[in-house]
């Protein structure tokens, strides 16, 4: 194995903890609301989902818990948000710090015990593919799950009515409503399932890649996933190129060390951020953009 | 959560009374429900909630040198709070307080590091404290021209400018700025004893608060009393109007951004300068995201704000005592924060209606 | 927007919250509260420890942790205090401070990044005796402060003797957080155990720049082994992701602060642990009978295999590693002891060919506590200040 489709393989599987949560914010923003509850959602996952999986075995049962804790934390930001009319940042980070005082008191007794993490399938026939083979094709049931993600979540936003209503409701929910359409009810629901996904990731993280719990463990890869829609311009496709990228810049400062090459780990870490940067001033004016209406304006709206 | 049913409830029950007057109630209501719902928490914990709030007060506020910590802290949070109250009153949404105290810290240490030894204690403490400011202006004035010329979102630019300046931070101390007598540990150089903000009458508190205290005052009169805070409420109610009655939108945007982020350089500075005198990797750990919530609780009015970052400063510390007196976790404190933070967001709506 | 209103209600709701914190605070009074308990407890010495991270880490805190709990229970003329999660910064001299408000005499301050904020409460503090642990002070010490440590690099050493004689691949990977002189100390010490028992074994770097980021860790150790490392350590808070990887890919593991066998059985070659009791004791004795200033605690105290007093301590052996080789180790280990020895012992080169000891020469541990060099064997680079 060479260290390119080393760095692409890590990508990938690292990737998608980034991925998971950057669909869920991605569904969330597409409908208006920023939730950079992200990381909090990340948190009740990982540790919703481990602490089931210990108790019941039942890896399943695991990512379902998961996945509840993430959409608890989405629920909340939704009725703070959305049905309470609060302020989408503050709310964000007040459920941020939440997660990490809860998850810390609970998480604790769990600390220093493993499971053994979701082990690689490879797809028959598709993993002897060169190069895209071990890279896309040996990997957990989470990353596939990853790869129909992006796929269903692209269908039902340019396909589908339920798609045309989120979106509609990203960009002017009063005419949403105007029409029949229920806004609030559209962002309550992506809310609530993109927290959902940023749960999954949480759960795709502690049982699916590495086994363990640990306080904290999400290192903010919450707020990585934010970072990833901003620079894939709220498109689910450049979503998952996104992540991967970020993936692989994280993949990759591990395969260079390794081969005895000196990097800057500071420059590299900063690197998704300045590339977020970048892409942010370059599109944003230019309609090249999808960025919802709604979003903007609640952005811009905070204060008196 | 079913305490959303409660407030709507008691708004019917309180129509008659003035919409100011409910809304007071609702809210004083809401902090007794957040206040409550912790007494809960903790009580699942296994501590007593009485004995917790007895704690909380006692081990921050009513025994002099703990006070003496709150304040210390709160003066880089109350800052950095500030600084997303400026910005706030334009309409804008600066998430990078985190970023912009980091930076105000790298500031301050390199040049009290650089000069501090070799000139008077009191430039260097100015020349900190300047240098502190500017870079902090610096750092809000990049997502305040990604705003204002290309369309950036200054919320998320901000947030992600948080990152980058923790990224230089640790460049800086784990390399260039190293401290050769440091054991290699990540730390520059420490600040010469003279460079650093002198303490006041045999206190723990240094100039540096009373700096603080004088820059809030200043950062009223601007907001309250001054044309230039007028014109940023105007261009915060509605661009649009600002900009046709002549307003150089542009321009009180850049402003507020980056007065803001002079706001925070310089509480990251002070905080180097006379507290922490070497810059570590931890030093401002999470401030700046505090700060974003206090100047939500306070309500970007000045006064208020400060006043939230003190509370958050002493929640903070109160880990401490819960820890010691009580048997918590000391990351409990963070749930006390969001629940406090909860009560002005779950009461959004009402505010609307009584203003 | 009619901002004096808004301010108004602001104010009622300030008010509101200080009367709501105001009853909770003037009914516990009445109840007599939980503060009094300071005079109750004068037939005891207050002990207190502060800790960075959670006390049941599984790793450096919960060591701490244990011992600190080991210290009350064999003495009991002792009341011990614990704080942990205290970050680096200033919080930690509040810490301080409410311990003594608790009638803390003597406070053990575990972290690192507590120094500089130990050394100054000392000097302010004359009464209360300050115990900074992993620190090296450089200047005077006064009457009430020291620092403890411990020849970490020993064990590690033993551990890369175990590394360096089942690794087939003569590829060995470790995983760190950040580039200070005690990682450096154990990297150099892991490369010349294992390189006693395997001239061509050699240990390959990764840093993750964070002391517990489990994406990382996976990350690091998936790259060590697709570089062809079958025996991975480290040098993290938390150690189970990487024990995880290697357990995942059928390869060896040597561990760090705390024995992990239980986690991968097979994998587990080795590993140190730590076993502060002995010197929280013997320190806490010494300051509580008055001794402490002039003592050798009063002075920067390194435990070590010589004086049989190094806190960190060989961990078992897994089932993986032959006796012949245990013997071997267990030897080595005894070697050590014998007075004069050192891991440091020359001739050592570093990886630019400079010499870092020359032959029949030894590092002090001042020395050693501020090395920059990586031996030769090591491949991977530091990043250079």
């Amino acid at each position: 194995m060479n260290g390119i489709e080393q760095t692409l393989i890590g990508g990938v599987s690292g990737g998608t903890s980034i991925l998971l949560p950057a669909l869920g914010e991605l569904i969330s923003e597409r409908a208006g609301v920023i939730n950079l509850g992200t990381e909090g959602a990340m948190l009740a996952g990982a540790l919703g989902s481990y602490a089931m999986t210990q108790s019941s075995g039942n890896i399943w049962l695991g990512i379902a818990a998961g996945i509840a804790g993430g959409a608890l934390v989405g629920l909340a930001h939704a009725w703070l948000t959305v049905r309470r009319g609060g302020d989408q940042i503050a709310s964000g980070l007040l459920l941020w710090f939440l997660a990490l005082g809860v998850t810390s008191v609970y998480g604790t007794s769990y600390v220093g015990t493993v499971i053994t993490p979701l082990s690689n399938i490879a797809i028959p026939g598709l993993h002897n593919i060169p190069w895209a083979g071990p890279i896309l094709f040996d990997q957990d049931i989470l990353v596939y799950a990853s790869y129909f993600l992006v796929g269903i979540i692209w269908f039902v936003f340019y396909r589908t009515r339920v798609g045309l209503t989120l979106r509609a409701t990203g960009e002017r929910p009063e005419v949403v409503a105007a029409t029949g359409g229920k806004p609030q009810l559209v962002q309550i629901a992506a809310i609530t399932i993109g927290a959902g996904l940023g749960g999954l990731g949480g759960a795709q993280l502690s049982i699916g890649y590495v086994g363990n719990w640990f306080n904290d463990m999400t290192s903010g890869y919450g707020f990585v996933a934010v970072a990833v829609v901003l620079f894939a311009a709220w498109r689910p496709v450049r979503v998952l190129a996104g992540a991967y990228l970020f993936g692989i810049v994280l993949a990759a400062a591990s395969v260079l060390q390794a081969h005895g090459v000196s990097i800057n780990q500071y420059l590299l870490d900063a690197m998704p951020y300045l590339a977020t940067l970048i892409v942010l001033a370059l599109f944003a004016r230019r309609g090249r953009s999808d960025t919802p209406e709604a979003l903007t304006r609640s952005l811009s709206r905070s204060g008196t | 959560m079913t305490a959303a049913g409660v407030p709507g409830r008691l708004s019917a029950v309180t129509d008659r009374l003035g919409d100011r007057t409910r809304f007071g109630l609702i809210v004083s209501l809401g902090y007794v429900v957040s206040l409550v719902v912790f007494g809960v928490f903790v009580a699942f914990k296994g501590a007593g909630a009485i004995s917790v709030y007895h704690t909380i007060i006692s081990s921050t506020l009513l025994n002099s040198d703990a006070l003496q910590q709150t304040v210390l802290r709160a003066v880089p949070i109350g800052l950095a709070a500030l600084a997303v109250t400026i910005p706030a009153r334009a309409g804008l949404v600066n998430v990078g307080g985190e970023g912009q105290l980091i930076m105000g810290a790298v500031a301050a240490t390199g040049v009290g590091v650089a000069v501090g030894p070799h000139v008077p204690g009191f430039v260097s403490w100015i020349a900190m404290c300047l240098a502190g400011a500017g870079l902090g202006a610096v750092w809000g004035a990049l997502p305040g021209v990604l705003r204002t010329w290309l369309g950036a979102s200054e919320a998320v630019t901000t947030l992600l400018l948080n990152f980058v300046a923790n990224d230089i931070m640790l460049y800086l101390i784990y390399q260039v700025w190293k401290d050769p007598n440091g054991s290699g540990q990540p730390q520059s150089r420490p600040l010469a004893h003279h460079a650093q903000l002198p303490k006041m009458f045999g206190s723990q508190l240094n100039i540096g608060v009373l700096i603080a205290v004088a820059v809030v005052a200043l950062t009223w009169y601007l907001l309250t009393r001054t044309s230039w805070g007028f014109q940023l409420r105007v261009v915060g109610g509605n661009v649009e109007a600002a900009r046709r009655s002549g307003l150089k939108v542009k321009t009180l945007l850049l402003s507020s951004m980056m007065a803001g982020g002079a706001l925070a350089g310089l509480g990251g500075a002070i905080n180097l300068a006379g507290v922490e005198t070497q810059l570590r990797p931890d030093i401002t750990l999470s401030f700046g995201y505090v700060a974003f919530l206090a100047s939500f609780l306070g309500r970007q009015k000045p006064i208020l704000v400060v006043g939230s970052a003190v509370l958050f400063s002493a929640v903070a510390l109160s880990g401490n005592g819960l820890q010691l007196n009580d048997g918590l976790d000391g990351t409990i404190v963070d749930v006390l924060l969001a629940l406090i933070v909860a009560v002005p967001l779950i009461v959004a709506k009402y505010r609307k209606r009584a203003s | 927007m009619p901002i004096s209103r808004n301010r108004r209600v602001a104010g009622v709701l300030a008010l509101a919250l200080v009367a709501a914190v105001a009853t909770a605070c003037s009914s516990s009074g009445g109840s007599g509260g939980s503060g009094s308990s300071g005079s109750s407890s004068t037939a005891k010495q207050t002990v207190g420890f502060i800790m960075v991270g959670s006390n049941s880490d599984y790793g450096y805190n919960e060591a701490v942790y244990a011992a600190s709990q080991k210290l009350a229970k064999d003495d009991p003329s002792v009341k011990v205090i614990t704080a942990d999660n205290i970050p680096e910064n200033n919080a930690v001299t509040q810490t301080m401070q409410s311990m003594v408000d608790k009638g803390a005499k003597v406070i053990f301050a575990t972290s690192y990044g507590y120094y500089a904020y130990a050394q100054k409460f000392a000097a302010a503090h004359p009464k209360v005796i300050v115990l900074h642990q992993g620190g090296f002070n450089t200047g005077k010490f006064t009457a009430n402060f020291g620092t403890y440590w411990g020849q970490a690099f020993e064990p590690v050493s033993l551990g890369g003797m175990a590394a360096g004689g089942l690794t087939k691949t003569n590829k060995l990977g470790f995983v760190y957080a950040f580039p200070i002189s005690q990682t450096i100390a154990n990297i150099d010490a892991f490369e010349l155990g294992a390189q006693s028992v395997n001239p061509a074994a050699k240990t390959y770097l990764v840093n993750t720049s964070n002391w517990c980021d489990p994406l990382k860790q996976k990350e690091a150790a998936a790259a060590l082994i697709g570089e062809g490392a079958d025996v991975l350590t480290q040098h993290q808070d938390c150690q189970a992701t990487v024990i995880q990887a290697a357990k995942a890919a059928g390869k060896y593991v040597v561990g760090y602060h705390y024995d992990a066998e239980s986690l991968d059985p097979s994998g587990w070659l080795t590993g140190s642990a730590w076993d502060w009791a002995p010197i929280y004791e013997a320190i806490t004795k010494v300051a509580l009978d008055g001794t402490f200033a002039g003592s050798k605690y009063n002075a920067n105290f390194v435990g070590s295999f010589q004086d049989n007093d190094n806190p960190l301590t060989l961990a078992s052996f897994g089932k993986s590693v032959p006796t012949s080789l245990q013997s071997k180790i267990t030897a080595e280990e005894t070697a050590l002891k014998k007075p004069g020895a050192s891991v440091f012992t020359g001739p050592i080169t570093c990886q630019d060919g400079t010499t870092l000891v020359a032959a029949g020469k030894t590092m002090t541990y001042a020395q050693i506590n501020a090395i920059s060099c990586l031996v030769k064997g090591v491949v991977g680079t530091l990043p250079k200040s």
